[in-house]
């Protein structure tokens, strides 16, 4: 039985591994709840993300977080670019099926480019507090972590107030809940899921640059990621950004705490045991997530 | 009934009717035609009603009229202004204001939220405001629920919050699709007074019907639609009370009166 203070350390820091998958996976339920679509890319594009933050540091030796002043919107103008051109060419009637082929691709295509230009070595950024460590009630906590969570915090946080409070937010739930009805108020539709989708690789920028602080990157990181997103936003409810939030911070727990009496490895099983369960038990998922019964 | 002390269509100021669709062919993807050659006019300060078997052609009509399905010919005119072709938004600016079939709210957001969406193309917000009060003042269950999330309420208190959310535009003609559809008779009740007040506003109406008798009750005119046509046209009164058209479209009942 592992002593209190340890157990202790893993909560915190299952609370902060929560918080970052929180922003990880919100992008996911974006595209899901506005368009339907599956995006396979979008573990793809935070390691594209880390990849920046990583070039950037090495070349010109700024910090990781300047970096977003780019990456953001480079990442939303990517993201209308890659709707307009690619998803909306997708039949309706199977849309959901084909944006899986579709978006496994550009995964491909984004993993390929990174190796080709940085080759397949493992990078890490060093940074001068990448070991700098802060005593939390007997809890060691490392700089970094904390700073990937107050990155995902401040950026759920503005997603959260971005979608309750402005006028396009307004206009993205109301395309997410009744497209037909959204165009009949005047919204333009097409154009709002664009930008819904921009909205959602711009957390995908925040979320890999996050990343970038404490984990060694390789061009086919990415698949490692998505298995763990997607069974979040499944187990959170399709669709629902708080679900995906909660579920995020539930999974993220667990697997903190399995880590003091298994393997990282088996540890990381959490989310697939939690992805059958959820589909076994309630498939609509357990927060929020009526949206899921449309699909 | 309401409808006995209106009076509408004054000659010799603008076009005679608000909406017009001219002979319009219109059908989804490949599929064969749903409309084929229609007529239907609305005149200002009217409810017209379509009333019609199942695949008639009904919906249709009405998507047609708001833009949501281009026609493949025939003309859209507005006022007189043929607007053949543009989408919902340009027609919801020429004041074509449409509720859907079934719940059209949108279920995760308040009523109030709902409801000033309505006002999303005005942008002005003082006169959102004005527009919000005024709807409230129509429809005091939208008041009354303004906070609560709109999936929460009743069939016929949502069919009041996408009524209210419609007229936030403060439309020339709503149209309105199958309003009674899963209705309790007191709360078809409510909306059929509702569509009344609507038209006594100033609004004019197109209304489709499943519960034609009830729909022509409330309506001016009335059109009987077949295989996406118009069979007959006239006032509502005289359609209600031809024993053959009884027989045939509203469920065999004879007209009392």
């Amino acid at each position: 039985m592992p002593s209190a203070s340890l157990v202790f350390q893993s909560v915190v820091l299952g609370v902060l591994l929560g918080g970052l998958y929180a922003l990880l996976a919100a992008g996911l339920t974006l595209y899901f709840g506005v368009m339907r679509v599956v995006m396979i890319a979008h573990s793809a594009f935070l390691i594209l993300a880390a990849y920046l933050a990583w070039y950037a540091h090495r070349e010109i030796g700024v910090d990781p977080l300047l970096t977003l002043f780019v990456t953001v919107p480079l990442f939303f103008a990517a993201g209308v670019v890659m709707q307009r051109l690619l998803l909306t060419r997708l039949r309706p009637a199977t849309l959901t099926m084909m944006s899986v082929l579709l978006t496994f691709s550009v995964a491909l295509v984004i993993e390929g480019l990174l190796g080709y230009a940085f080759s397949g070595t493992q990078r890490r950024i060093r940074l001068g507090y990448s070991s700098a460590s802060i005593e939390f009630f007997g809890a060691r906590i490392a700089v970094v972590k904390l700073i990937a969570f107050g990155m995902a915090a401040l950026a759920l946080l503005g997603l959260y107030v971005l979608m309750k409070r402005s006028r396009f937010g307004q206009a993205l739930r109301a395309t997410i809940q009744h497209p037909d009805a959204a165009r009949l108020l005047g919204i333009d539709t097409d154009r709002i899921a664009g930008y819904g989708f921009g909205l959602g690789l711009a957390t995908a920028a925040v979320g890999g640059t996050a990343l970038s602080l404490d984990t060694t990157i390789y061009p086919s990181l990415h698949w490692h990621w998505i298995g763990p997103l997607m069974a979040i936003i499944v187990v959170g409810g399709l669709g629902s950004v708080p679900g995906a939030a909660i579920a995020a911070m539930t999974l993220g727990m667990l697997q903190s705490l399995l880590q003091l009496e298994l393997s990282t490895t088996w540890a990381q099983t959490v989310f697939y045991v939690a992805l059958f369960a959820t589909l076994a038990v309630r498939p609509q998922g357990f927060f929020g997530g009526r949206l899921a019964q449309r699909f | 009934m309401a409808s006995d002390s209106h009076s509408h269509s004054e000659p010799g100021s603008g076009p005679a009717f608000l909406l017009e669709l001219d002979d319009v062919r219109a059908g989804y993807g490949r599929a064969a035609l749903v409309l084929r050659g229609l007529t239907v006019r609305v005149p200002a300060g009217a409810i017209v009603c379509l009333v019609g078997p199942n695949g008639a052609g009904k919906s249709t009509v009405l998507k047609v009229a708001s833009g949501l399905l281009v026609p493949r010919s025939g003309r859209i005119l507005v006022d007189g202004e043929d607007l053949t072709g543009h989408g919902p938004q340009r027609m919801l600016s020429a004041g074509v204001a449409h509720v859907l079939q079934g719940h059209s709210v949108f279920r995760e957001m308040t009523v109030a939220e709902n409801v000033l969406l309505g006002g999303y193309t005005l942008r002005d917000k003082a006169l959102i405001a004005e527009r919000a009060d005024f709807v409230r003042a129509l429809f005091p269950v939208v008041a009354e629920r303004w906070t609560s999330l709109a999936g929460l309420l009743s069939g016929g208190q949502q069919k009041q919050v996408e009524f209210a959310r419609s007229l936030m535009v403060k439309p020339r003609v709503v149209l309105l699709d199958e309003p009674s559809m899963g209705l309790d008779p007191k709360a078809t009740g409510v909306v059929f007074e509702q569509i009344v007040r609507m038209r006594d506003a100033g609004t004019a109406v197109l209304l489709v019907e499943q519960n034609a008798r009830r729909a022509l009750e409330a309506a001016d005119t009335g059109c009987v639609l077949d295989l996406g046509r118009v069979h007959i046209a006239g006032p509502a009164r005289e359609l209600l009370a031809d024993p053959q058209l009884g027989e045939l479209y509203l469920g065999g009942r004879p007209a009392r009166r």
